[in-house]
């Protein structure tokens, strides 16, 4: 079967300026992922992962290359563009969950069909809760829940608007062996059911795994895993 | 967009948006108390000189006053009166009595009363009305110096008058102070019978005017031009030097007091704005990674900026009206007129206070939110950095914008700018000094002395700035009550209970001994004898006056008038020299009228002393009290020069009311002795001193009351790390009393410092206020050095531990989920 490639990368480089001088963090990055496909991004702290991460889902603009979600150009340097495609295409799952820690579950899961301006944000949110197993939850604040409960109210808003790519930064990483299982679970489901290509750096072999592919990163630069 | 407001209100909750709202809310609620209470004040002085006045305004005119001024003056709805005052000849029977006569229309007063009696020498009831055609009243003085009591008939010209009532007091009488000399009033519509206004008679014509102040400016506007050299556009803060004075510095401290307050809600305003910042620094980058454009958020913060100032405003508008009622109705006991209600359109200034506050000190630091990179998500532990000039620069510059606005001047506001800004220097190289040291001394963590010392160091930067708040709060506060005790002590001591009331003018030489015998009898305290003639100052350094001024405007006040001098060879009660040779054969000149008129020792001054012209050097320069309310003059002369004129004398005595009769009843048998009684302006004087140390009191509390509230705040702006911090300490198993102990080192030490620098920019704060705003002499104030250190520690340690009680309280494991 002949898929659309979700995510085409060439040339990729990112430099900092630090205080100590110009830092290299990504030394051209060549990849491709399809849609509906699951890559783990792997590699040793410091190599370079999330950095790359944020440049997929545009948070940062790289130094040079190219990037392409879906044929579109992204590196964009309009923030304004940018988030606009984040908001079309990206959903997003971080190690420390990151929940709005003013708002309630619910709300949180609210949060990305109300910016785009959706009147049934409640109704979406409170089913996709439900499938994260949390709709007895639904008024918490983010404290008053578990570390696995905050990351499943956390897939839960990441898919509340139906991105075509979902990145994932080491989401098990702060996270028990069987709350982890219960997310992986979570997000390789909604991966099936949603077609969603799902872009996790993952410490966790056993995750990693479980993914279509492994890549490596090393001192900046991409390898592809072989099997 | 209501996805804003869901937002906000599900933000309100987290507690961020309410100290943003109460900053906001104490901000416009103290400028808009202390700006409407100063526009009662100042409306309540106005209204008390208006009736010295017996007007709003008043034009004065040598010549009969044109009609249509007055019809101009109607069309704006300006209520109207005429005065015409003259001295003339008036006769009953046999007797004769040259009197000072003035003819009113009908309403006048426009403000104030007459006081009439009908018993001679009696104390006076108020009287709203004129005498009518027909009808005069005459002065106690005059009736027993023309022998007339009630119903006799005085001839004035060719007009017969009837005596229908004892005259007390005038309003509005010529001189500011009411002569008992002898005097009447008549009806205008009998003027013209009278045929005693003679072209070239020596006559003053009067419009009085009075209604709201944008008519009377309008009018103002008008008649300016249309004046010419003998006509005269008089405001009551013209008349009665002495209470302007008064009333000035009052309201130079009051203005002060709501600088003070715009900086502190400033302040207040920039913590707040900070706190939200940082917590939402985080909820920012969500919100971009979950696709919110900067455009969208912009548009979302601004609205909640927009919706958060109109409830602040709103909320701060009400309780700053409030609080104003609240201080005038404390007030309204000790006052013995009701204060006039404050002016609405005032209301703006809070407004634009909390609008130009938020601008500055809320927007730039918003914006800074708005352009925060989404890739903080990624780095959990990146620090943001809000230290950008630029903010701090807006803030600064928005805050001296704010307090020229509310002062309508930039002297004061550039004191304080230059204080904040020296101070924050100081703070920035003492904090960092001290803090070094403190760390030398502290390593480990077994005491609750080196925890907290240790912990000071560790947050050098939020303390430091902590440090800079604390030290301006409490600076601001010590200026304050230093300039408030002075202002205070000095109202006091320059009018003691018993200064002296009355002047007696026109005494001669033989009458000294028998007046002399008359106040001894009568046990009243009198002054010396002081000689005195009037003259002319004519040139300076041989140039004419004529010649220095051609115009005849901006001449110094020595210049403009005929002078009463004296000579003497000592130097008398509540004079004081300054520099140079009392006792040389030359001119003394009093310190003030010398700076005025740009004089200086050596310059000479010619005199014109009834026709004989006197030229001398000034050889001294002296300060005058002139609360002590004995005869003062400008110029002192050497003995020399003035022994062969002939000359009369002054005096001035202390009558209270008890005796007043008895002592008007004895003058009356010397008829050419001029009394002055001033007394009603003293008391007016002592009721207004009364009256603004109240006020200025209690101003004095509410800005303290926000000063603690502002420090309270910027206690809670540290208050999460500091629990993050006790809870941890706790976890790791410190007892409550250390980490408690903890606490008090690191408050108490940043109390004390705080109080420390405060008092060093207090003192040269109020240094720079005393000589350029109050233009009071230089002093130290020794009780500050105790008082600033003593409130750092006490009040800084004990908000702090009144704010972090939770520290202590709270379950460690609660706190450390919740962070
Ligand atoms: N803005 C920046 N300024 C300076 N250095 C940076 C910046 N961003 C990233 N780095 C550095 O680049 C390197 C790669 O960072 P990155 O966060 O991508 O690593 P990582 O592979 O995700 O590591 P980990 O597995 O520990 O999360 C690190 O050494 C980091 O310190
Ligand atoms: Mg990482």
């Amino acid at each position: 079967m002949a898929r659309n490639t979700a995510i085409k990368v060439s040339n990729l480089t990112h430099t900092v300026t630090s205080n100590t001088g110009n830092l290299t963090i990504l030394k051209g990055i060549n990849m491709e992922i399809k849609e509906s496909e699951s890559v783990a991004i792997v590699g040793s702290s410091g190599s370079g992962k999330s950095t790359l991460l944020g440049l997929l889902a545009g948070l940062d603009v790289n130094t040079s290359g190219d990037i392409f979600l879906y044929d579109q150009e992204f590196s964009s340097p309009s923030e304004e563009q940018r988030a606009l495609v984040r908001g079309q295409y990206v959903g997003f799952v971080f190690q420390s969950f990151h929940l709005l820690p003013s708002l309630q579950a619910i709300e949180n899961v609210m949060l990305p069909a109300e910016l785009k301006g959706d009147k049934d944000a409640r109704k979406k949110a409170e089913a996709l809760l439900e499938k994260v197993g949390l709709s007895h939850r639904l008024t918490h604040y983010p404290n008053q829940l578990s570390g696995g409960e905050q990351q499943r109210v956390a897939i839960a808003r990441a898919f509340a608007s139906n991105p075509k790519i979902l990145f994932a930064d080491e989401p098990t990483g702060n996270l028990d062996e069987e709350n982890g299982k219960l997310i992986i679970k979570l997000l390789f489901d909604l991966n099936q059911s949603q077609g969603t290509t799902l872009v996790m750096v993952t410490h966790d072999n056993e995750l990693a795994k479980m993914c279509d592919r492994q890549l490596v990163m090393s001192a900046g630069q991409l390898t592809e895993k072989s099997l | 967009m209501s996805f804003a407001f869901r937002l906000m209100f599900r933000d309100i909750r987290s507690g961020d948006l309410l100290t943003l709202l109460l900053a906001l809310v104490i901000s416009v609620s103290t400028v808009t108390s202390i700006g409407l209470f100063i526009d009662r004040l100042q409306l309540s002085f106005e209204q008390e000189s208006a009736n010295l006045l017996a007007a709003d305004r008043l034009i004065r005119s040598d010549d009969i006053i044109p009609a249509e001024w007055e019809a101009q003056a109607n069309e704006l709805s300006l209520q109207t009166a005429q005065r015409t005052s003259f001295t003339t000849m008036m006769f009953a029977g046999d007797s004769l009595q040259l009197s000072q006569l003035s003819a009113v229309s009908d309403g006048y007063p426009l403000k104030g009363a007459y006081l009439v009696d009908d018993v001679l020498f009696g104390a006076g009831q108020r009287s709203t009305e004129t005498p009518k055609q027909g009808e005069v009243w005459v002065s106690s003085r005059l009736a027993s110096l023309l022998k007339i009591s009630l119903g006799d008939q005085v001839e004035v010209g060719d007009a017969k008058l009837k005596v229908t009532k004892y005259l007390v007091r005038d309003p509005g009488s010529s001189t500011s102070a009411f002569a008992i000399s002898p005097r009447a009033v008549m009806n205008m519509a009998d003027l013209a019978a009278t045929n005693v206004i003679i072209p070239g008679s020596r006559v003053r014509y009067s419009l009085l005017l009075a209604g709201d102040r944008a008519s009377l400016d309008e009018y103002e506007n008008w008649i300016t031009p249309q004046l010419n050299e003998d006509q005269r556009w008089q405001t009551p803060t013209q008349r009665g030097e002495r209470i302007g004075d008064t009333i000035g510095r009052a309201e130079s401290f009051l203005l002060l007091a709501g600088t003070l307050a715009v900086v502190m809600s400033g302040v207040a305003m920039a913590l707040a704005s900070a706190r939200f910042v940082k917590r939402h620094l985080m909820q920012v980058a969500i919100l971009k990674t979950l696709g919110a454009t900067p455009k969208l958020l912009g548009k979302l913060f601004f609205l909640q900026l927009f919706a958060l100032f109109i409830v602040g405003a709103m909320i701060g508008l009400g309780i700053g009206w409030g609080m104003q009622e609240i201080i005038a109705s404390l007030l309204s006991g000790l006052m013995s007129t009701t204060l006039p209600e404050p002016s609405i359109s005032r209301l703006w200034l809070g407004a634009a206070t909390g609008m130009i506050s938020m601008v500055v000190f809320c927007l730039p630091l918003m914006s800074h939110l708005i352009k925060i990179s989404p890739l903080s998500v990624l780095q959990p532990n990146t620090k943001i950095e809000l230290n950008s000039f630029a903010i701090y620069a807006i803030g600064f510059i928005g805050m001296f914008g704010l307090m020229c606005l509310y002062t309508n001047g930039f002297l004061l506001p550039s004191i304080m700018t230059a204080a904040i800004l020296g101070i924050a220097l100081f703070v920035a190289a003492i904090g960092w000094l001290a803090f070094k040291l403190g760390r030398s001394l502290t390593s480990g963590a077994t005491s609750g002395w080196q925890i907290g010392l240790a912990s000071l160091y560790r947050r050098l930067i939020p303390n430091l700035f902590q440090l800079l708040v604390f030290t301006l709060i409490i600076m601001l506060t010590l200026i304050l009550i230093g300039v408030k005790s002075s202002l205070i002590a000095d109202w006091q001591q320059q009018l003691p209970e018993d200064a002296p009331n009355h002047y007696l003018f026109n005494v001669q030489d033989e009458q000294i001994e028998q007046i002399n015998d008359q106040t001894t009898q009568l046990g009243l305290k009198k002054s010396d004898w002081y000689p005195m003639v009037r003259g002319r100052v004519t040139a300076v350094n041989d140039e004419t006056v004529q010649s220095l001024y051609p115009e005849e405007k901006g001449e110094p006040e020595l210049y403009e008038r005929e002078l009463n001098l004296t000579w003497s060879d000592t130097l008398g009660k509540g004079n004081e020299l300054v520099e140079g040779d009392f006792t040389a054969e030359g001119l003394s000149i009093e310190q003030r009228v010398a700076k005025e008129a740009n004089l200086d020792i050596g310059d000479k001054l010619t005199i014109n002393i009834g026709g004989n012209i006197v030229t001398l050097p000034i050889t001294s320069v002296r300060t005058v009290d002139w609360g002590s309310m004995q005869p003062n003059f400008y110029l002192i002369l050497p003995k020399s020069a003035l022994e062969d004129y002939p000359a009369n004398f002054v005096s001035s005595l202390f009558v209270d009311d008890a005796q007043a009769q008895s002592f008007y009843r004895a003058m009356a048998t010397f008829p050419t002795v001029s009394i002055l009684n001033v007394g009603d302006i003293l008391k007016q004087i002592q009721t207004i001193i009364g009256q603004l140390s109240q006020a200025i009191q209690l101003v004095l509390f509410c800005i303290l009351s926000a000063g603690a509230l502002v420090l309270l705040a910027s206690v809670r702006s540290t208050l999460e790390e500091r629990l993050e911090e006790g809870a941890l300490l706790r976890v790791l198993g410190a007892r409550g009393a250390l980490v408690r102990q903890a606490l008090l080192v690191e408050f108490g030490a940043l109390g004390f410092f705080a109080g420390l620098i405060a008092t060093i920019g207090a003192e040269t704060c109020l240094l720079g206020l005393q000589v350029f705003v109050f233009n009071a002499e230089a002093s130290f104030h020794p009780l500050l050095w105790l008082l600033g250190p003593a409130i750092g520690v006490v009040v800084i340690s004990t908000i702090g531990i009144f704010a972090s009680r939770t520290v202590l309280k709270v379950p460690p494991m609660l706190l450390l989920r919740g962070l």
